[in-house]
């Protein structure tokens, strides 16, 4: 956080930014970190006991029962860090979308944004391209899907199949401001997050 | 009928090229491919071990500036000579003209690809070697692939379903953190492990379809005709206990391995 705010006091801002909880096995915090959030009152959850979990799965599962405004019903949890490095905790912390898929939870990096559309539903999603697009794509992640349309897109997908191996909507266009998806599958919405100077 | 073996073991990244098998027909011969991202820090030794190099597009540009990067206290002329590729491939909108000029008056091939637009750049790059590969008597062909894990998401994506697409090549997606490769259902796997270039992370990945059947041998927490799926079990975060790992499933999956560090 200092780095990202220069010019400013690093101690200030380690306190301005500080966890409500830091939760996980413990075995990468540096202990004068743990310390120093500790003393601000963080709630530190050691939860190392737990092999059989990820790390995010553990905090999306503290969010969902300690969540910040019991009565909204809108919650909708943002992740950093999810995505690139090893593949293998990437994969792992997008299995965790699929894993709570009645419950928003979006994936960024500094390219990308990434999240769930659960074939439940026909989904509505409104690009705002000042800070998103155009770059997009629909990822039948973990199963095929015989029947997906869209609206909005460059290349729209009209009832259409998808599946690794075959079609996957990749480097697509966003050429509208709402764009439409409904598929007979769970599918990973991608889209690239603007750079700005 | 048991299926038939296939091995994996990733030689090309020991510091030193291990010595040529018995049989000259057993050797490897490699072919690496670069993507428009920054190079993970051992592609110098990577691309040394191949005998074709290919950049698609904006690969070029990183060769170009990140060779001497990866090579300080050698004069980066001499390291761009060096390290030219054999072909440029793609469509050209992100290859700076002073690279391209660079290169093309080496003796680089430069293939303009810009009229395709229904191909991932990495997918005309595989299609340009396996028509053209570095020896064509050699049926040992592996492609080494930089840069097509990280950046933009949707590019990743494209780039593993490449590894769908030509599930009967040996395809290496290798980043500073990871290599990943397709282990085909067609096949029975044992891929050889060595701890002092990778491991011990791993993870076996059903990308594009659920497993109902998968067993293994070799990690700490293996798979006994165990299923697999997006929303169910995904094997991340297992670990590599010994030098040979065995992988059996009746499904395609994405196989995964941490690389070590070194300083």
């Amino acid at each position: 956080m200092p780095e990202l705010l220069p010019g400013e006091d690093p101690d200030e801002i380690r306190e301005r930014y500080k966890p409500d909880a830091i939760k996980g096995d413990m075995d990468s915090i540096r202990p004068e970190v743990k310390e120093y959030y500790s003393n601000l009152g963080a709630k530190i959850i050691d939860e190392s006991h737990d092999q059989d979990t990820t790390d995010l799965h553990k905090c999306i599962s503290f969010i969902t029962t300690n969540p910040p405004d019991p009565d909204n019903s809108n919650l909708c949890i943002l992740v950093l860090g999810a995505l690139g490095g090893r593949f293998d905790h990437e994969m792992g912390n997008i299995n965790v979308l699929y894993h709570f898929s009645s419950i928003r939870i979006v994936l960024l990096s500094d390219d990308s944004s990434i999240f769930l559309l659960p074939k439940a539903h026909s989904h509505e999603i409104r690009v705002d391209p000042s800070i998103e697009g155009p770059h997009c794509g629909l990822i039948p992640m973990g199963a095929p899907s015989s029947s997906t349309t869209t609206t909005g897109l460059r290349w729209n997908l009209d009832n259409t199949s998808m599946s690794y191996g075959g079609l996957v909507s990749t480097s697509n266009i966003v050429d509208e401001e709402k764009v439409t998806v409904t598929s007979d599958s769970d599918l990973i919405w991608t889209i690239s997050l603007r750079k700005h100077a | 009928m048991p299926l038939p073996t296939m091995t994996h073991s990733s030689p090309f990244l020991l510091p030193s090229p291990p010595p040529p098998p018995a049989d000259p027909a057993d050797a490897a011969s490699y072919a690496v491919v670069v993507l428009n991202q920054r190079l993970p820090r051992f592609a110098p030794l990577v691309w040394t071990r191949a005998q074709l190099r290919v950049c698609a597009d904006g690969g070029a540009n990183r060769v170009f500036d990140g060779m001497p990067d990866l090579l300080p206290g050698e004069d980066p002329d001499e390291i761009r000579e060096r390290y030219k590729p054999d072909a440029i491939k793609g469509d050209m909108d992100s290859i700076r003209p002073e690279v391209k000029e660079y290169y093309s008056n080496l003796g680089a091939k430069i293939i303009d690809e810009s009229h395709d637009q229904d191909t991932t750049d990495l997918h005309k790059c595989i299609s340009f070697i396996t028509r053209n590969p570095p020896d064509p008597d050699n049926s040992n062909l592996c492609i080494l692939v930089l840069g097509a894990l990280g950046g933009r998401f949707d590019h990743e994506m494209g780039n593993i379903n490449v590894l769908y697409h030509f599930s009967s090549i040996r395809i290496i997606l290798l980043s500073d953190d990871s290599s990943i490769f397709l282990l085909p259902k067609t096949h029975s796997h044992e891929i050889r492990v060595d701890p002092s270039i990778e491991g011990p992370h791993c993870g076996l990945i059903p990308m594009g379809a659920p497993s109902s059947s998968t067993t293994t041998t070799g990690l700490r927490w293996n798979l006994d005709n165990t299923s697999m799926s997006y929303g169910g079990l995904v094997s991340t975060s297992n670990i590599v206990e010994e030098e040979k790992v065995t992988v059996t499933s009746d499904s395609d999956l994405i196989w995964t391995i941490s690389l070590r560090k070194h300083a």
